[in-house]
């Protein structure tokens, strides 16, 4: 006598036609959502690195933009600076001809006039703003760092302080955001205003017109010095905008990579449930067809 | 001796036999779609031989008794699958409700409102005077202590629902000891009359297989034809004809209900069944996941209210509060700072982005936006604890989904092999009804001999 197996076929092609519809679900969901990770259970180590890859991914968009708004500033203080370099390179000529001795006194104040002109040029350029901001201020970003003051010796004074913010532009890297004026245009030996007030002086006094210009010349070239800083900012801004840039295209495609289904297979893992689904569903139809029933009623 | 006469009557009690096995077919037939139902068969008998002369003859069939067909030892391996199946099956639906509100795979989860916060701080540091980008951090702090609130409070209320659940399988399990206790009594009479009882102990099968869903339990079979049944602990639920219902209490330092077995807390030792699951999520898996927030929380509100005290707000003033305080209910416990969190700034000035008290300094806004990377939570940073968390929750889905589809896999041999022995086929019951019509017929025509012998001999004496 043979082995008794279950009659009931159609427990066996239910439980074949669920456990099939659930697959076929699984891959509908993953196609219509372009996602294999529909749910954290899907796969929770995935999950759980798709939370840290965004949130470096989200700081990254904000370096990026610090780094926008950080090039923005650094790019005008630096033409600022180029326009003060050259306004001292101006003064410096005049003071060279000042101090020529076949002048009078009538083309000296001529020179005086401008020299005064770039004095206001200069006094213009130190307080330049961007979005608001004054860029020589310290910290005192609301100030206007220099104000005209003909009692003071120099013929101004300012009022930012000697502090420079940082601003991040990577994880740990903080980059000066400004150079304060009180650094930019002076220190101990060298002050922009005072040079161009003593050579002004010096030309409406027939002074020392020559130490003047040498005032002024040593001004210039520490102004210069100093420009470097933007440049150099800028540069290391750029390559920190590359650094960024290429991970960030490095986190997006992990991201794509955790999260984002393989359309190829997931079309094939459909197509294959549906194919066991037919098959299924026939089995069905043919297995319990017929029984010894049908032969006996003829009888 | 024998006679005609006796031979009619063995072909009378043959004709009576096969007509009671053809019942049993029929009933077979009747019942070949009935969940629970045991195919019967008939046991035919030799009726004592009487001695006639100096042989021994025969004198025909009884059908004695009807018999499921049944092993109760695959029963019970069944019921104990189904129980561990259905104790899975409840864990991952609940927890199904718990993964769904951390939606980092849709990119709407906590993950967002973290990086918010902590890029708004970054947006700060490049303008610490900027009313409106202080505003935007005022904003990213509500933000954020709004989403942890709102995931706390959804973990509750999944929580609660639970708690219903479990009130309500416990009624269920009560109504189904009390169906068996029923049964068990009524199977008992049944059999002290001789009489068989398989169909009613079909439906007891069917209350014991639904009953092991709800709860582990462990049957017992007696002499008598009754079960008494325990949770696998030991918990009395029936016994003989009498079902011990299960109670359920609040337990006043969780608000959630607790499980009594006779004035026994059975709470935390149910091993199997809906009511398992329901309570390992409710009573485990829910509170650890709560409790990873509120120290996810609680780590943000500290360490954020510490360094916005350490700078000074716009106007020079000593940084104040971001967030309010949270209070511990008692000391090294974070329970509810989750839910309790809100941004207790309300003037963007406040935000303390100097660190020395001068209107343009950034520093202290670098130092927050600084806190991503630093590991102040349980030596995590927020990032990689929330990730952990992330993992946690969802692997309490995929592990139990994973032996869930394994029991099932075993359930559904058990079921099989139940079914190959004790499901209805038609074929077997085709061949069964001929064999016993064709006895039957057998059996009438040795009637109709026999009748026609008697006539013969009687017209044998008529005068003619």
């Amino acid at each position: 006598m043979g082995i008794r197996v279950n009659p009931d076929m159609y427990s066996i092609i239910l439980n074949g036609l669920q456990t099939n519809s659930q697959q076929e679900d699984q891959a509908l969901q993953q196609i219509s959502s372009g996602q294999k990770l529909n749910s954290l259970s899907d796969d929770p180590a995935a999950a759980a690195s798709l939370v840290t890859l965004r949130m470096q991914s989200s700081s990254d968009t904000q370096y990026l933009q610090n780094i926008s708004s950080l090039t923005g500033s650094l790019n005008v203080a630096d033409s600022a600076l180029s326009s003060v370099v050259e306004a001292l390179t101006t003064a410096q000529t005049l003071g060279v001809e000042g101090a020529n001795g076949t002048l009078n006194a009538q083309n000296r104040q001529a020179l005086a006039q401008q020299v005064q002109g770039i004095q206001q040029e200069i006094l213009g350029l130190a307080n330049t703003s961007y979005n608001g901001q004054y860029l020589f201020s310290g910290t005192n970003t609301n100030t206007q760092p220099y104000v005209a003051d003909a009692t003071a010796p120099s013929g101004v004074d300012y009022n930012g302080d000697d502090k420079t913010n940082s601003v991040e532009i990577s994880e740990g890297q903080a980059m000066p955001t400004s150079l304060p004026g009180s650094q930019l245009f002076s220190n101990a030996q060298t002050n922009v205003f005072q040079s161009l007030q003593d050579l002004y002086n010096a030309l409406t006094t027939n002074g020392n017109i020559s130490g003047a210009t040498t005032e002024v010349e040593n001004a210039l070239n520490y102004v210069s010095t100093q420009q470097t800083f933007y440049g150099n900012s800028v540069d290391r801004l750029n390559n920190a905008q590359t650094f960024l840039t290429s991970e960030q295209t490095q986190l997006t495609e992990s991201e794509s990579n955790t999260l984002d289904v393989d359309m190829g297979t997931a079309v094939t893992d459909l197509t294959q449930t549906q194919t066991t689904q037919q098959a299924l569903v026939e089995a069905g139809a043919k297995v319990s067809q017929l029984n010894l029933f049908d032969y006996l009623s003829s009888t | 001796m024998s006679s005609l006469f006796g031979t009619m009557s063995v072909a009378l009690q043959a004709m009576l036999a096969q007509q009671g096995a053809l019942e049993v077919v029929a009933n077979n037939i009747a019942n070949s779609n009935t969940p629970g139902y045991s195919r019967e068969v008939p046991n035919f008998e030799e009726s004592p031989p009487i001695l006639s002369g100096h042989t021994m003859v025969g004198t025909g069939v009884t059908m004695s008794s009807v018999e499921s067909v049944r092993d109760n030892i695959l029963n019970l391996r069944i019921q104990q699958e189904t129980s561990q199946q259905s104790s899975l099956g409840s864990y991952v639906n609940s927890m199904n409700q718990v993964q769904a509100l951390f939606n980092e795979t849709q990119g709407t989860g906590l993950q967002t409102d973290l990086s918010n916060f902590f890029n708004s701080f970054q947006s700060l540091a490049t303008d610490p005077t900027s009313s409106s980008l202080r505003q935007s951090v005022i904003i990213a702090g509500q933000d954020l202590a709004g989403a942890f609130s709102q995931t706390s409070d959804n973990l509750a209320t999944i929580q609660q629902g639970l708690d219903q659940s479990v009130v309500q399988t416990v009624q269920q399990v009560n109504q189904l000891t009390a169906q068996v206790a029923n049964l068990n009594q009524q199977i008992q009479e049944v059999s002290n009359s001789g009489d068989n009882p398989g169909s009613l102990e079909d439906q007891r099968d069917e209350a014991l297989s639904k009953l092991s869903g709800l709860v582990d339990t462990a049957v017992i079979y007696a002499d008598d034809g009754t079960v008494s049944v325990t949770t696998t602990n030991g918990a009395l639920l029936v016994s003989g004809n009498q079902s011990d219902a299960l109670t359920t209490q609040i337990n006043t330092a969780t608000g959630m209900n607790d499980v009594y077995a006779q004035g026994t807390d059975i709470t935390s030792s149910i091993a199997g069944g809906q009511l398992q699951g329901l309570i390992n999520a409710r009573d485990d898996a829910i509170p650890s996941v709560q409790s990873s927030l509120d120290n996810l929380a609680a780590g943000l509100i500290s360490a954020v209210n510490t360094q916005q005290k350490a700078g000074f707000d716009l106007n020079g003033a000593q940084g104040v509060n971001f967030f309010t305080p949270f209070a511990p209910s008692a000391s090294g416990s974070n329970a509810g700072a989750a839910a309790t969190m809100t941004v207790a700034l309300t003037d963007p000035d406040q935000v303390a982005a100097s660190s020395d008290g001068s209107q343009g300094d950034n520093s202290n806004a670098t130092a927050m936006a600084g806190l991503q990377n630093q590991p102040i939570i349980s030596g995590q940073t927020p990032g990689d604890y929330y990730s952990n968390l992330i993992d946690q929750v969802g692997n309490k889905v995929s592990n139990s989904t994973s032996e869930q589809e394994a029991v099932g896999l075993v359930l559904q041999q058990l079921t099989n092999q139940q079914g190959s022995i004790s499901g209805v086929s038609l074929d077997e019951e085709a061949t069964n009804l001929v064999m016993y019509q064709r006895a039957y017929e057998a059996a009438a025509r040795v009637i109709s001999v026999v009748d026609e012998l008697n006539y013969e001999t009687i017209e044998m004496f008529t005068p003619s």
